[in-house]
């Protein structure tokens, strides 16, 4: 999945907030025999870091404007939330009033399932779906079905993009490369002395993947893009092929980690903050995780993949999607949910939001905001992109993207030849089956 | 059992010490290493990995479990032990005492079919659990864990009763009977007082399989007020999976008390393992 | 040995001791294991009707090369039991096995490992095991072998046996408990005629020891079988299958179908199988034990 928020709560605040906690739980007794309260279960995976804290803040503001709502909470991180923990909520017999999802393809199977409730009613009273900018309810956003909104947009997200550390560049008189031989050339230099140049995290398949998704995209004809993934044609095409190449002329040259496919995305980018490799290709989260991981005067900067291939139509594209929250279709409590919601996106809930370091969606929040210069520099590179291109996982079937993504891997780790990794994409999709 | 002699140790038996000694000390390192890394600071654990802290920070124990919840998650896995092993071990011996000292149509039956249960591997069955427990309403329960937990440990458990309760001639439940007593005044005061070293050690063998179990506890349960230790840790590692100290706290916190209660139960534990002894 | 004595009582009022274990077992093992049966079965998404699939699933099961793949890594897996946890357990039990001082204290450290959960071994172990942190590499590199450290989690060929060899780790001690409870009732007796007879150390545990065993043997690897298919816990938490399917087994496979992928009836399709599988080596097992007339099942 291409995930969106991670890792550790700050060393230091934990403390003061288990004793907010038991203060407020304790003033919580002495009230609920008084007052009838609805609790709103709330369940995504943001389980740190600025983002964390800005929504807790959000959470607070709203509780304390609506005494009889309680938001309840139930967080798990990212792989576990798109293994077991959502799933395992949506099919129980309690499920959750709002679930965290991605845009596109997981939106759809929610709707096709019956998870999500059509927001369209909702959307039209008061001028909500107005106040989102109105990119995010064209038809490539991933927030509609069949033309009902579903998706209550949240985040909008750089999916992957590379990810610096100014020091060590300065060291070795490197600066962000402007085409594919430069960057390659640049993680040559890196490793020829001593560094690990690339740090990726490879365990859960889509870190690599949602970057290699991009890279395949700048290189293979969109026609031909398409019908891959859709299942209508084969991945074994030189166009492909030349993309995985890429990744093989990466490992070559010694890019990436080891221990690539054992690490997670959390401890992978822990490592780059404490400067254990010099680049981390991956999204725009990694922002809200800064003050946990980084030391004070940490430097970096991003920039995104290079040109590959000048004459190829998406040549400037980003690689992004939206997040949002989705209101189950059998919410117990679905009014106080949306009232949440609109609460959660109304333009002071969003300054704060866009305050820790996310890309908000809802229109002028980003010019009121006092964003951070990574925020800041994120939304001039999507702006100034031609297209956004959406991860493999949030556009196509799921077990598609995530096969492709394990035939990314096997390039990248030198596993498998570029051509054999794709005859094994081929076969792996043919057992499986149309999807 | 153990009464250390004192005799003269021969140069074999210095050996079998020294070589015992070392494979010991290797193994359990880990263990010492792990409680002695919750006390440093991160940077010292990735500096200096094996030495001692230079500053012992009981500040990381305090931390990990405030910011674990371990508190709600002890209580709950205790409450789920407590109880599952109570009904398992309660239940187990009355049926072991059924299967070896009674007569009632379908025993023999009953017994083979509950030794199923000792071929079959819980993940079987996780699937389709889940959705009986979802509609029986007990999912995201204490009970989620305890029915299931206690239900799976069963097949084992009345498998060592009954070879105990063979083991031992029923002399005295044979006794009681000619003094008039009833079947059920027989089984509870005699039949488990005698039966009671078995009982023990199943009680500390179900303890250890409760107490860790992770498929049902990750699958059936969701809100963190209800989590039981292994998941727990499982979650918390996931969200702090960098801060080694944070996780080595908090492994020390959940797992030193068990080491501890293991070394003081450890006689009964062998005890009973020598009486029951596994065939 | 006989089975048993004459019954204290008969009755059908009898059946109340054995109620409640049935009762339970009934409810939380069969009636699932049942509903399983059904519903591999069918398309099922866990909600709605499930749908009559015939045998698609049992077919799409036998092409499932992943699948077909985690019974390789669990046998290995369970082969790798056998030497680490029960062969090394049956060891140190004779090695353990004395009066002297300390020994019981080292019984005691060896048995610990056998009381963390599985979790905290495996979170433990992953930090041990960690390519440029862990403990492991970080001894390779101060000891001026870093060219040998490796990330053992990330290579194929390594990360199943680190799980094995921290599989034996955790469990050796159970086996060692096992089998020296059953040490302590050989009589010594036989020892000592044996060493009149001149018989060496060697000589006297593959002589009296391993026969007066062999019970427990058969028991053990029983367990070790049984317990190796059922293992999740470890796999989960140190690789979850990872790198590329080496160390996927049935457990991990099948709850990724079945929750990941939200197909239930597939997944349960898979247990079933799982079922049958384990259920079949156990039984011909006990039937080959049977024919050396040792079990009392």
């Amino acid at each position: 999945m291409a995930k969106k928020f991670t890792l550790a709560t700050k060393r230091l605040a934990p403390t003061t907030r288990g004793l907010a906690l038991t203060a407020a739980t304790a003033v919580l007794l002495l009230t609920t025999a008084a007052m009838a309260q609805t609790e709103v279960r709330f369940t995504h995976s943001i389980t740190g870091g600025s983002s964390r804290a800005a929504l807790d803040a959000i959470i607070a503001d709203f509780e304390a404007a609506n005494p009889d709502i309680k938001i309840k909470e139930i967080v798990f991180d990212d792989d576990q939330y798109s293994n077991q923990g959502l799933i395992t909520q949506l099919k129980s017999n309690e499920v959750p009033d709002i679930f965290f999802e991605w845009a596109g393809y997981p939106v759809q199977r929610d709707v096709a399932a019956g998870y999500a409730y059509d927001l369209s009613e909702a959307m039209a009273a008061d001028g909500w779906k107005d106040s989102f900018s109105p990119a995010v309810w064209t038809d490539g956003a991933g927030t509609m079905v069949d033309g009902k909104p579903y998706l209550v947009p949240l985040s909008l997200d750089l999916t992957n993009t590379i990810w610096y550390n100014k020091k060590i560049f300065a060291e070795h008189n490197l600066t962000p490369p402007k085409t594919w031989d430069e960057f390659v050339a640049l993680t040559k230099t890196l490793a020829d002395a001593g560094e690990t140049p690339i740090v990726e995290g490879n365990n859960e398949f889509w870190p690599l993947g949602n970057w290699a998704g991009h890279i395949a995209a700048m290189v293979v004809p969109p026609d031909e893009y398409v019908a891959a993934f859709k299942q209508e044609a084969k991945f074994d095409t030189p166009a492909f092929e030349k993309a995985l190449n890429l990744l093989v002329d990466l490992h070559n040259v010694g890019a990436f980690n080891k221990d690539m496919q054992a690490l997670g995305a959390d401890p992978a980018m822990a490592t780059f903050f404490q400067e254990g490799a010099v680049m981390h290709p991956i999204g725009s989260w990694l922002v809200s995780e800064t003050g946990n991981l980084a030391d004070e005067g940490f430097e970096y900067g991003q920039f995104n993949t290079p040109t590959i291939d000048p004459a190829h139509p998406l040549a400037n594209s980003v690689i992004g999607t939206i997040t949002g929250l989705v209101v189950h279709k059998n919410a117990p409590h679905a009014a106080e949910a949306i009232k949440f919601l609109k609460f959660l996106t109304s333009e002071p809930s969003q300054v704060k939001w866009a305050e820790s370091g996310q890309m908000s969606p809802v229109q002028g929040v980003s010019d009121k905001a006092k964003l951070d210069e990574q925020t800041e520099a994120m939304l001039a590179l999507m702006s100034s992109a031609s297209a956004i291109v959406p991860p493999p996982d949030n556009k196509y079937p799921v077990p598609v993207a995530e096969a492709f993504y394990q035939a990314a891997a096997f390039a990248a780790s030198g596993e498998k030849n570029a051509k054999d990794a794709l005859v094994w994409l081929d076969e792996t999709l043919a057992a499986m089956g149309k999807q | 059992m153990s009464r250390a002699t004192e005799r003269r140790r021969s140069t074999a038996e210095w050996l079998q010490f020294g070589v015992a000694g070392a494979i010991v000390l290797v193994m359990f390192y880990p263990a010492i290493w792990m409680v002695y890394s919750s006390f440093k600071s991160n940077r010292e654990i990735f500096r200096s990995p094996f030495a001692l802290p230079a500053q012992w920070r009981w500040e990381n124990l305090i931390e990990a479990w405030q910011v674990g919840g371990l508190g709600t998650l002890y209580f709950n896995s205790v409450f789920v032990t407590l109880v599952a092993v109570s009904m398992c071990v309660l239940f187990a011996t009355a049926a072991a005492f059924a299967f070896t000292r009674l007569e009632f149509p379908g025993r023999k039956l009953m017994y083979r079919i509950l030794l199923i249960g000792l071929l079959l591997p819980p993940p079987s069955v996780a699937i389709a659990l889940f959705t009986q427990l979802r509609d029986m309403h007990l999912l995201n329960t204490p009970w989620a864990l305890i029915l299931p937990g206690a239900a799976w440990q069963l097949a084992f458990t009345v498998f060592l009763m009954r070879a105990y309760f063979i083991s031992i001639r029923p002399d005295m439940e044979e006794a009681a009977r000619l003094d008039g007593a009833n079947t059920w005044e027989i089984f509870w005061h005699v039949s488990v007082p005698m039966v009671w070293p078995a009982m023990l050690t199943m009680v500390v063998l179900n303890t250890i399989s409760v107490w860790n179990e992770l498929l049902f506890a990750l699958l059936f349960i969701t809100d963190d007020a209800q989590r039981t230790l292994p998941v727990g840790l499982v979650r918390f590692s996931g969200y702090h999976s960098t801060d080694y100290s944070l996780v080595f706290a908090a492994l020390t916190i959940t797992t030193v008390p068990i080491l501890i209660l293991y070394f003081i139960l450890q006689r009964h534990v062998i005890a009973g393992l020598t009486a029951t002894a596994m065939d | 040995m006989q089975d048993r004595s004459a019954p204290i009582s008969t009755g059908a009022a009898n059946l109340l001791f054995a109620a409640p274990a049935m009762l339970l077992f009934a409810t939380f093992v069969l009636l699932p294991l049942g509903a399983s049966v059904y519903y591999a079965f069918t398309f099922w998404d866990g909600f709605s009707a499930p749908r009559w699939a015939g045998l698609a699933n049992f077919i799409r099961a036998l092409t499932d090369t992943t699948f077909l793949m985690s019974f390789v890594h669990v046998v290995l897996y369970i082969a790798a039991t056998l030497v680490f946890e029960v062969t090394f357990g049956l060891v140190m039990a004779v090695l353990l096995n004395s009066d002297r001082r300390g020994f019981s204290l080292m019984r005691g450290m060896f048995f610990a490992p056998v009381v963390l959960s599985m979790s905290a071994a495996g979170v433990l172990w992953k930090f041990v095991l960690d390519y440029r942190t862990g403990l492991l590499n970080s001894t390779l590199r101060s000891v001026g072998l870093g060219d040998w450290a490796q990330p053992w989690l990330a290579q194929p060929e390594t990360a199943l046996l680190f799980i094995c060899i921290v599989s034996g780790w955790k469990y050796a001690g159970f086996y060692m408990v096992i089998f020296f409870a059953a040490l302590r009732r050989i009589p010594r007796n036989l020892y000592e005629a044996a060493r009149l007879d001149g018989a060496n150390g060697v000589q006297q545990f593959t002589a009296i020891t391993l026969p007066m065993l062999k019970q427990n043997v058969i028991v053990c690897i029983l367990l070790a079988v049984t317990g190796g298919f059922a293992g999740f816990d470890l796999f989960f938490t140190m690789t979850n299958g990872q790198p590329f399917g080496a160390t996927e087994v049935p457990a991990t496979w099948i709850i990724k179908q079945a929750f990941d992928q939200n197909q239930i009836g597939y997944g349960v399709a898979l247990t079933v199988v799982l079922t049958l599988v384990v259920s079949l080596i156990s039984i011909g097992y006990l039937k080959i034990s049977e024919r050396g007339n040792v079990t009392r099942y």
